[in-house]
């Protein structure tokens, strides 16, 4: 049993604590309370240097105190308080800084609303405790044998056929129906790869439709992709060993994770609204009227700053792209914006869950979009690395994985 | 709806010399249906309201300043507050506290039973700005 | 008469207001009621997404929804009170009382009632105990 150390605030007064451990129990974890008592709490405060006025904060940095400094046996950490409260806002992120400084046990934050549901931290909870459960086998660097990946994703399904660590066939398309979807994929990627099905010798399956395609292609690993997709992104960037931060802009949702030899430690996902994700960008191409693959190299040409751009919500987002356009702004400008837009919210939101170490590895299909790229670039200060293949990170990582199970290597 | 069961935290203040197991078999001998559990600071009861009452009321006399009572949210043995499960309880601090504070509170109740003379404690005020920067110029005079 | 408290959780002012003859309203006593309903729907507190709404009536949908869920509880219990006792700065208040932002409003929901409010300090010593102790009772008595 996992045992994740819950540091939170107002999870029972928003019904969400019930969830909370559901979304542990269903990966194999248990939710624990570091046992404080007073006399902690007041050193706790002064050891921490902030002192909330709200005693639930307190109690929670005592519990943090108590991880840090090896009283209280835990395997990973949750920290999690309301969306909206700014007093808690600011102690959750002093608290994972705080846990990441003094010991080497994976940290998630969340902030929660009351409709937050199992489901919704489940991928969350599932990588906590692959890291911990796992350690050994995402410490793989070499991929061996002949084996698949197929990345399941909201908006396209991805296959990789990978032998003896080279990449030997590869394809996507945009997901429609998940089994059909995934058996054209890997179809497609075995015809290029020159192999048939049955000379797989383990594959493994990620994203959003990994437990469907899991059972349905009997894979050897079946793995939520926070932790694939930062094994499939330091693998194609070859970045194995150090730190790294892969941002993975998604068509549905974004990730922010931070390795230390390919291995997470802290990691964000998603985000409040649709206008930090890929599905922005496309909505924005189809607006434009131009292939999402023509955006990039639009924006590239276009000047941001030019027009102001809502970056919270796609609608709004679209809204003032409408006005732009109308106000006499060119398309090259107003692709700018909507990368800049994007990348905006990322910095705002994403980035600051968790600390930023260099290099920063860009991937998932936004990362093909040159001015998404540059737009990142000019938030961060420093160019993302964009591995060849980027789009195939969950892939990749399912595929190298899944060859961890391969009896004889 | 009237309650069927209510669940009683009974604390014993620091300064009584009575035992949670004295007051176990104390209510053992007035033979009610009561559900006791002993804890480090005195007994949680639990039962029907109007044996609750009885039963508190009775405890209570054996040190009426020392012996402190309040309603208990979950009942005895919830496996949901249970500190083997999850650590201890979000509320135990605050109750800790107020068990180490119990000793001035029998003091508070005792002069009221005495009506005592109680003389108001003023409140701690600030320095006004005009004295503070007094001082600052004296000090930095010296 | 039926007396709220804050702090709601509070051993000593529960304990004080049912020793001087009054029923004192409490998160506890809120709690229990729905944490021995026969539906438990949400578990530990059994407090819902519906409770979490219904705390709307005391706060908005921006305010966070711990709040909104705290409110939801303490909220019914303010509208039944027929007096109140704050005890101001209680050196530690945990449990049901740990979100401070909740436990100002609460303060403010119970002062638009209008109410007789005893607001004290919390004491630091004996002497200031015995006057706590003192007025709470003349309070109390005074409500009869």
């Amino acid at each position: 049993m996992i045992k994740i150390a819950q540091l939170s605030c107002g999870t029972e007064y928003s019904g969400v604590q019930d969830e909370i451990e559901r979304a542990a129990g269903a990966v194999g974890g248990k939710m624990v309370y570091p046992d404080v008592d007073l006399e902690d709490i007041k050193s706790a405060i002064e050891k921490f240097g902030f002192n909330p006025v709200s005693p639930q904060l307190k109690l929670m940095i005592a519990r943090a105190v108590n991880v840090a400094e090896g009283h209280y046996d835990a395997d990973a950490v949750f920290i999690a308080s309301c969306f909206r409260c700014a007093e808690a806002a600011l102690v959750r992120t002093e608290l994972r800084k705080y846990i990441q400084e003094h010991t080497r046990l994976p940290v998630v934050t969340y902030s929660f609303t009351e409709r937050t549901k199992s489901a919704q931290m489940l991928t969350r909870m599932e990588a906590l405790v692959t890291i911990v459960e796992r350690k050994e086998l995402l410490a793989r660097e070499r991929q061996v044998g002949l084996t698949a990946g197929i990345d399941s994703g909201s908006s396209t399904t991805k296959a990789m056929i990978m032998r003896d660590n080279e990449i030997i066939g590869k394809f996507w398309l945009p997901t429609q129906d998940v089994f059909s979807s995934a058996d054209t994929a890997l179809e497609k990627a075995l015809a290029e790869a020159g192999v048939k099905r049955e000379q797989l010798e383990a594959i493994g399956t990620t994203g959003y439709g990994r437990f469907t395609l899991g059972k349905r292609f009997n894979a050897k690993l079946v793995q939520e992709e926070l932790t694939t997709n930062s094994k499939g992104a330091v693998w194609l960037a070859d970045r194995q060993k150090g730190e790294a931060t892969i941002i993975d802009i998604g068509g549905m949702d974004n990730k922010a994770i931070t390795v230390r030899d390919g291995i997470p430690d802290n990691f964000t996902m998603g985000g409040i609204c649709a206008g930090a994700s890929g599905r922005f960008l496309e909505m924005v191409a189809k607006r434009l009227h131009v292939e999402i693959t023509e955006l990039g190299q639009m924006a590239d040409k276009g000047d941001y700053k030019k027009v102001p751009m809502n970056s919270y919500c796609s609608v709004f987002g679209i809204q003032d792209l409408v006005t732009s356009l109308a106000a006499g702004n060119t398309m090259e400008d107003v692709a700018s914006a909507a990368c800049h837009s994007v990348a905006e919210q990322i910095f705002e939101q994403q980035l600051q869950e968790i600390e930023v170490r260099y290099p920063v590895i860009q991937v998932g299909g936004t990362s093909l979009i040159s001015g998404m790229v540059r737009a990142m670039e000019d938030t961060l200060g420093q160019r993302p690395i964009v591995p060849p293949h980027s789009q195939y990170i969950g892939a990749a990582g399912a595929a190298l994985l899944s060859s961890g199970f391969l009896e004889g290597h | 709806m009237p309650k069927t069961s209510e669940t009683r935290y009974i604390v014993i203040a620091p300064t009584s010399s009575i035992t949670p197991d004295q007051i176990t078999r104390f209510i053992h001998t007035m033979a009610v249906d009561i559900q006791i559990k002993e804890t480090c600071f005195g007994v949680i009861i639990q039962g029907q309201p109007e044996v609750v009452a009885k039963v508190l009321a009775e405890v209570r006399k054996l040190d009426p300043n020392r012996l402190f009572s309040k309603v208990r949210g979950f009942p005895i043995g919830d496996a949901r507050r249970c500190r083997a499960e999850h650590g201890s309880r979000p509320g135990f601090t605050q109750l800790e506290k107020e068990w180490k504070d119990l000793p001035m509170f029998e003091a508070g109740l005792e002069c009221a039973e005495n009506k005592g003379k109680v003389c108001e404690v003023p409140k701690r005020k600030k320095l006004p700005v005009s004295e503070l920067k007094k001082i600052c110029d004296e000090v930095c005079q010296q | 008469m039926k007396v709220f408290i804050v702090p709601p959780n509070s051993l000593i002012l529960f304990d004080l207001v049912e020793r001087f003859g009054h029923k004192p309203l409490s998160i506890m006593g809120a709690l229990s009621e729905k944490v021995t309903s026969k539906e438990i729907e949400s578990p530990p507190l059994n407090v819902t997404v519906d409770d979490v709404k219904k705390g709307l009536k005391y706060a908005g949908i921006e305010v966070p929804s711990g709040i909104r869920g705290r409110l939801a509880i303490y909220g019914p219990l303010i509208d039944e009170a027929e007096a109140a006792i704050f005890m101001e700065d209680a050196p530690y208040m945990f449990g049901c009382v740990g979100c401070a932002r909740t436990n100002e409003m609460v303060k403010l929901l119970v002062r638009k009632r209008k109410i007789p409010l005893l607001e004290l300090d919390y004491p630091a010593n004996d002497e200031e105990a015995k006057a706590v102790v003192q007025k709470v009772k003349a309070f109390l008595e005074g409500l009869k």
